[in-house]
């Protein structure tokens, strides 16, 4: 009886770690992600965050309203997404249109909170930061409706995660999309927004 | 964790005063365990209430808002072909299920053969079968809505592209059915000794090239996911929304269908690249149905049979009466002219768009493999590829040498499918390199074989660009994938003077591409022309032009009595005339003569206005198809009820019932990722049994007090 009930224990136990194990993830590995950024951003290159990381930064992009700052990475598969959004679709902020997915549980948790007219900051390679405003954002049904890239318009940017964003169901049909278009730079005050970035 | 387990153990043997001290302990974890379960399991019943307006196995759909919609419609179709000399009829029976709690609007927008004459549209409600009649576009459209807004049952279908329609269904009642029984006739292909019929069931998801029209232009009549541009102002009403198998209910989008083939000869067999099929002989006649019962709609249903070894026909003469009119169809097969072969620059165009991703992209790279093996040593060649731009392998034609056609091979087993469908700028590539003055030039045949699954919508901007391009090339087109736009493919074809060609599955590629290179090879008769006895007869084609090995010339007249003879000359590659007399009097019963014949001269109109570059000629358009009773660009078909049947109280939701994406192609856009960890399920375990423990070793505790 004692062995079973040190089994469930222990199992039940091993489920909650590997639970919080992910979000866990999700925070240090930003941390790591901030310092490959600022490498690749001072030599231009893409930096991996560590040597046998299959996905690279390619964005910062921060929230002003929710006071959130992340690093986003290459690509959307699995590994990619574990350790911040994705970069689905985009070149450079600025050339073309920009699709952002990211997990509802870690970073993109509070996505929700983003209303029409909120700020989304993103910054390239370049260290020129990019501004864009939420226009709206709603559900879809990803069994019915598909991403068709070519007809965004080339100053859009897409943040997509997962709804509804308590569900336990890994597996769901709907996403949550936000949609935001850049805002035209005020010709003055370009040059404050250039960070200036120490290489290591 | 590592304090509970040391807990446990010490539990044991532990003294009484520390024993309840322990247990207070572990009530007080347990108390702590339960607030955070408490805290993690709220969302559980969020959920829980969205889940129960689930239903499994059904389609839902969300409004703009996020909110759920009710289930869909569910859909069945019936095809009963029958299959007479060269004119198959269908009676294609699609029933609207409604399995929700609201009356419905259903909006379908479905496939049909390319050539095909619609004629006949009967609505059956319960018992009640309400039988539809033609009507101008306009005014059908306008009687649907006061019928669909007044209650009363109605149905109509339109025609958006020669091969495309929209049927709309208004006021289905809540948990019930409503028939819509459309009835066309198409033509039989005939080639090679090889009939042939195709019964699409879905469509490949159209490209929409030029710049997006701001939306609400089109208003209101739309239901597709793709927004109107410059180039295709329509895209909105010819693009439903595709959808995988497994996402619609799974006695949904299946279709049942038999055809009787009637073709007064002998067969030696009967096949289908695609279906397994059954067949039954009765008499004259064979029945045919796939052996699997119903088919997913999701590829289309391709019937070949072939008559026995030397009875192919090289001749026929139908007749038919209609209004006081008479109506003649003949066939004449030219047989192989002469032998002589010349030397050609072939240019390959390969689409390698996102709508060719998946096995499309497979069988388009076989075959033009197999078209490089056909090229022999004085032939020149060029393979050309498009997505969202063209790119060419050569600058110009190369000879075809062992180390070009390497190349060339090399070239073409790394294609891939990605990007957009920019027709235009490949066929101007293709086409634009005649224009050389080479003396070699003048002597060489130059065709174009271009592999595609016709996926675009502005197709009538392309014919015309090939018609102004052509000069003295031929174009061939080669169909690929489950679904393939044979529209394109036959009129870019017509247009560009060559063949066509479609292939359906992996091993089909030999049959079809087999015959479409050796008639390439072999020479053309040109200058086709027909004398009827008759002189003012109206035939159509009106000019039958060139005739390719294995090609059957087929005409359509009307006002010509079976008597008399038809006289058909040409020219033979080698200069010689070449002549051929039919006797009208052999002539057999038809049916539906003047429906082809209508549809071919509603054909030629639209032609020639396309042409003349200018609006085609719309009020004699409807005249011919009110006539006769024909489904045009310009005419629907329209069933309305009498009495309505839903009050003005009861809300009625319209419901667009979404096609399959065809099989073996792999959805062209994005896909929305996955983006849920499996954290928060792992969280609410691991504290639920957290919890069920700490409970057992509780009441344990009690107990053995």
């Amino acid at each position: 009886m004692n062995r079973i009930l040190l089994l469930l224990l222990s199992s039940s136990a091993t489920l909650l770690v590997f639970g919080l194990w992910i979000p866990l993830k999700a925070v240090v590995a930003q941390e790591l992600l901030a310092l490959a950024w600022a490498e690749s951003q001072a030599r231009q290159t893409e930096t991996r965050p560590w040597p046998w990381a299959d996905t690279w930064p390619v964005a910062r992009m921060a929230l002003p309203e929710l006071d959130r700052s992340m690093i986003v990475l290459e690509g959307t598969h699995g590994e990619s997404l574990a350790f911040g959004p994705g970069r689905l679709v985009g070149g450079l902020p600025g050339e073309g249109p920009v699709i952002i997915a990211g997990h509802r549980d870690t970073h993109f948790r509070q996505l929700d909170e983003l209303a029409p007219g909120s700020g989304i900051r993103l910054q390239g390679q370049d260290g020129q930061w990019q501004d864009y405003q939420v226009e709206a954002s709603r559900v879809v049904d990803s069994r019915r409706e598909q991403i068709d890239t070519q007809r965004l318009s080339p100053d859009t940017l897409l943040l997509v995660t997962c709804y509804p964003f308590e569900s336990l169901d890994t597996g769901g049909p709907l996403r949550y999309v936000v949609t935001a278009r850049r805002r035209n730079p005020a010709p003055g005050n370009r040059l404050e927004q250039i960070d200036t970035v120490a290489g290591l | 964790m590592m304090l509970s387990t040391t807990l446990l153990r010490l539990s044991v043997p532990a003294k009484p005063a520390n024993r309840a001290r322990l247990r207070r302990f572990m009530e007080g974890i347990t108390l702590w365990l339960a607030f955070l379960l408490l805290l993690f399991v709220q969302p559980l019943y969020a959920e829980a209430n969205v889940a129960d307006e689930l239903q499994p196995g059904l389609l839902h759909f969300t409004d703009n808002r996020g909110d759920w919609q009710e289930p869909a419609l569910v859909l069945d179709s019936d095809f009963d072909v029958t299959v007479s000399g060269l004119i198959a009829d269908t009676r294609l029976t699609r029933r609207f299920r409604n399995t929700s709690d609201h009356w419905r609007e259903g909006v379908f927008v479905f496939p049909l053969p390319d050539k095909a004459s619609v004629y006949a549209l009967t609505m059956t409600v319960g018992e009640r079968t309400i039988t539809g009649e033609v009507r101008p576009k306009a005014q059908a459209r306008e009687e649907y809505a006061e019928a669909r807004g007044s209650g009363r049952q109605a149905a109509t279908v339109e025609q958006q592209r020669p091969n495309l329609f929209t049927s709309r269904v208004a006021n289905i009642p809540p948990g019930e059915d409503i028939s819509i029984e459309l009835r066309y006739q198409q033509p039989v292909d005939y080639r090679d000794g090889q009939f042939s019929l195709r019964l699409p069931t879905t469509l490949t998801p159209r490209y929409m090239p030029g710049p997006m029209l701001p939306t609400g232009e089109a208003a209101g009549w739309s239901e597709g996911w793709a927004i109107a541009t410059r180039e295709v102002p329509d895209a909105d009403a010819i693009s439903p929304f595709t959808v995988r198998p497994e996402d619609v209910a799974a006695d949904s989008h299946r279709a049942s269908i038999s055809v009787s083939l009637n073709a007064g000869l002998e067969l030696a067999d009967v096949t289908s690249p695609g279906h397994e099929l059954e067949t039954r002989t009765d008499g004259q006649e064979v029945h045919v149905s796939p052996s699997e019962g119903t088919v997913l709609m999701n590829r289309d249903f391709v019937l070949r049979w072939r008559p026995v070894h030397g009875s192919e026909p090289v001749a026929a003469v139908f007749h038919e009466q209609f209004d006081g009119e008479d109506y003649l169809m003949t066939m004449v097969v030219p047989g192989a002219a002469s032998d002589l072969t010349l030397p050609r620059d072939l240019v390959f165009v390969i689409d390698t768009s996102g709508s060719m991703a998946g096995e499309s992209i497979r069988q388009a790279r076989q075959a033009l493999g197999r078209g490089l093996d056909t090229l022999s040593a004085e032939d020149r060649f060029n393979v050309i590829q498009f997505n969202s731009q063209p790119h060419a392998l050569f600058m110009a034609p190369v000879p075809a040498d062992g180390m070009n056609l390497a190349r060339a091979h090399r070239y073409v087993s790394r294609l891939q499918a990605e990007g957009g469908t920019e027709m235009a700028s490949a066929l101007s590539l293709a086409l634009g390199g005649a224009g050389s003055d080479d003396t070699d030039d003048a002597a060489r045949v130059r065709q174009v074989v271009f592999i595609t699954d016709g996926a675009v919508g502005n197709e009538a901007g392309l014919f015309r660009q090939i018609r102004e391009q052509l000069g003295n090339q031929r174009l061939f087109t080669v169909g690929i994938g489950s679904a393939p736009n044979m529209h394109f493919m036959r009129e870019a074809a017509r247009w560009g003077r060559g063949t066509y060609t479609a292939v359906s599955n992996p091993a089909d590629l030999g049959g079809p591409l087999a015959a479409l290179f050796s008639a390439m090879e072999a020479p053309v008769l040109t200058g086709l022309r027909t004398q009827w006895p008759v002189a003012d007869a109206e035939a159509f084609p009106e000019r039958p032009g060139d005739l390719l090995r294995g090609e059957p010339l087929i005409q359509v007249v009307r006002g010509v009595p079976p008597e008399g003879t038809l006289s058909v000359t040409g020219m033979a590659p080698d200069g010689k005339r070449w002549k051929r007399t039919l006797d009208l009097r052999q002539s057999a019963g038809g049916t539906g003569l003047h429906r082809r014949w209508a549809r071919a001269k509603i054909d030629s109109l639209l032609d020639r206005a396309r042409i003349q570059g200018e609006q085609p000629d719309e009020e004699q358009i409807v005249r011919l198809a009110m006539a006769h009773s024909l489904m045009s660009p310009f005419t629907s078909f329209l069933a309305v009820d009498s009495k309505p049947v839903r009050s003005g109280n009861d809300p009625l939701l319209a419901d667009s019932v979404p096609t399959l994406l065809p099989a073996g192609t792999s959805a062209g856009m994005l896909r929305y990722p996955q983006t849920a960890t499996i954290s928060p399920l792992l969280i609410a375990l691991g504290l639920v049994g957290m919890m069920f423990s700490a409970a057992i070793v509780l009441l344990r505790g009690r107990v053995g007090l």
